[in-house]
């Protein structure tokens, strides 16, 4: 295997402060957390599962798609184009699964989304294996796995004394340039993946149940706070709004930005004149998960699930991903 | 690395706005270098006001009467078309599209055309009506009931006389409430239905307008016969991308702004987000 030593690692982790956009799980106010860092003091190398998924560093939270300039009656767009290369280091796996979850739409439904085709293009992934899985955890319910390399680019896996190097792509081999690797004997002990295996059904046996009254039974506590969504790794619905950045005499500055949505909100459904053709809570958490384990999947390949447990640990009245997913595995048996 | 975005918007330039009613105007609209929409029937574009924000809008013009422009009939009702009421002829837009698929016009030929547009749902129809009209000669019967709420909140009444004046064309306009203005017919869409025969298996139905009315309006054409598969209806969604990506207009597992916004009724019976 390919070993390096955590002094060396972090000689690497400063290198690649100076050349790129680096990203790492950090300490912020007792919050673990991804979050550039300008060395690699203050990054963590032994963390559970950061709060928040990476998906903001692909996927911004807010992404401005447009600068508009409007001089006079001149109007003139910009298309913001991020330069910088950028390295995500110390992903977890589910987080590395989510991209490939939100690619298929985003990158292999024509036509492709250009501005998440460039945050995806200008990023290394670097993986951290989970020793085991956390608090929530189900990634080996839903085709991942606490060491998986899959849709990463590099995996590293804590051995004595420092971690053993997985070269998976390319893009990752191009990144090692700097980083002093040792050939060592053996293999990286796999890690402990002995989470509880939540049974997946497939989409046609979620259909049969569209009508279930579970979906009552979960809407009727959610208090559409989006959280769930917001946490969530795979989630990819947006909103598009202009912002006013500063007005000149003669000259005013705007943005167009993509924000992150939520199906789960109040108004997602709304349209112009008020009519919302998906008004009630159930509806709106059938809709959730309905996306995840049946729409997505038949639309566009993967699950939109990857087991990563956040939304069960934010969720502020319980809603269990894990639960509804039994609950319908097992009516559809019947 | 590509630089084309779809959600690069295309400069159009407004060459005519006219009030229609007090909440309605219509947009005349040019491309760059007089470019071609290149749109079908049925299908919408996603318009800015930059600055302000961007909205699906429904073309209301019929392609084979493109003169190198395109029209939208728009309510202002939020905050961009509030904002685009507020713009003159000369003033730049941003025109995405168009997206979509439209009113299946060749599975229509040879076929009686009813149209039931109730309200503002007349303005994607009307882009139809007119491409009917113009290839007369290739459709059955033409009828269009078209129904309002008042009596000053019709739209395209210059069009509506026209349609009533030929004779090729079977249309019949009502109001739910008149007034002293008014001395046509009074009733809700529906009770316009008695005044035409259909011929239910030779006839597809076109219709659009606000959620209540589909309930009643389908109920009719339902019992007059006519399949579920020639009923044709136009949802309304609030789109934010038109490309299918980011899920506003997600009805179960279809995108209404891919395989819709036109769907058959048989597509969409018994899909409790449908309308």
């Amino acid at each position: 295997m390919k070993f390096v030593t955590q002094d060396a690692l972090r000689v690497w982790l400063d290198q690649l402060a100076q050349e790129v956009d680096l990203v790492a799980p950090r300490d912020v106010e007792g919050h673990v957390l991804y979050r550039p860092v300008a060395s690699s003091a203050g990054v963590l190398f032994e963390y559970q599962r950061p709060e928040m998924s990476a998906k903001d560093y692909l996927f911004p939270a807010t992404e401005v798609l447009l600068q508009i300039e409007q001089r006079g009656k001149e109007m003139t767009l910009e298309e913001i184009v991020p330069e910088r290369k950028q390295v995500l280091f110390g992903l977890r796996p589910c987080d590395a699964h989510g991209a490939a979850v939100i690619d298929a739409l985003f990158l292999q439904q024509e036509p492709v989304d250009a501005a998440y085709r460039r945050q995806r293009e200008r990023t290394t992934m670097v993986g951290l294996a989970c020793p085991r899985m956390w608090e929530g955890c189900f990634c080996t319910s839903v085709g991942g796995a606490p060491d998986a390399a899959d849709h990463l680019d590099l995996l590293l896996r804590e051995v004595d004394g420092g971690y053993a190097v997985q070269v998976v792509t390319e893009k990752g081999a191009a990144l090692l340039a700097g980083l002093e690797l040792q050939e060592k004997k053996g293999e990286p002990p796999p890690s402990q993946a002995d989470g509880e295996i939540v049974p997946v059904a497939p989409p046609q046996a979620w259909r049969t149940l569209f009508e279930d009254e579970m979906w009552q039974r979960h809407g009727e506590r959610c208090l559409s706070c989006r959280i769930c969504t917001y946490v969530c790794p795979a989630c990819r619905c947006f909103d598009v709004v202009d912002r006013v950045t500063s007005v000149q005499p003669g000259l005013t500055c705007s943005e167009r930005i993509r924000v992150w949505d939520a199906c789960t909100s109040t108004n997602y459904r709304r349209a112009a004149g008020g009519h919302n053709s998906r008004p009630t809570k159930p509806g709106r958490i059938r809709n959730r998960f309905f996306c995840k384990f049946c729409y997505y999947p038949e639309d566009f390949g993967p699950l939109g699930c990857v087991g990563c447990g956040r939304c069960i640990v934010s969720c502020p009245v319980d809603i269990d991903i894990t639960e509804v997913m039994r609950g319908v595995a097992e009516r559809s048996d019947g | 690395m590509t630089t084309s975005s779809i959600y690069l918007p295309e400069m159009g330039r407004l060459v005519q706005v006219e009030s229609m009613t007090t909440l309605e105007k219509l947009f005349t609209i040019e491309l760059p270098g007089g470019q071609s929409l290149g749109h079908d029937p049925g299908q919408f574009v996603m318009v800015s006001v930059l600055g302000v924000g961007e909205a699906p809008i429904s073309i209301t013009s019929s392609p084979s009467r493109s003169n190198g422009s395109f029209e939208l009939c728009i309510r202002r009702v939020g905050d961009v078309t509030n904002a685009l009421h507020g713009m003159q002829a000369g003033a730049t837009i941003g025109v995405r599209g168009p997206f979509g698929h439209g009113f299946p016009i060749e599975k229509m030929r040879g076929k009686d055309v009813l149209f039931a547009p109730g309200g503002l749902g007349l303005a994607p129809l009307r882009s139809l009506i007119n491409q009917v009209i113009d290839e007369r000669s290739s459709f059955g019967r033409v009828i269009v009931l078209y129904g309002a709420k008042r009596p000053n909140e019709l739209l395209f009444r210059d069009e509506l006389d026209e349609w009533i004046a030929r004779d090729d064309v079977e249309c019949h306009v009502t109001v739910d409430r008149g007034d002293e203005t008014w001395d046509g017919h009074v009733g809700v869409i529906t009770t316009l239905f008695p005044y035409v025969s259909i011929n239910p298996r030779n006839t597809v139905a076109v219709t659009c307008g606000p959620p209540i009315m589909y309930r009643f309006v389908l109920m009719e054409l339902l019992g007059k016969g006519i399949p579920e598969t020639q009923i044709y209806l136009s949802l309304e969604r609030r789109m934010k991308c038109g490309v299918g990506k980011c899920g506003h207009c997600q009805i179960n597992d279809q995108y209404c702004c891919q395989e819709g916004p036109v769907f058959t009724y048989a597509q969409i019976k018994g899909v409790e987000e449908a309308l």
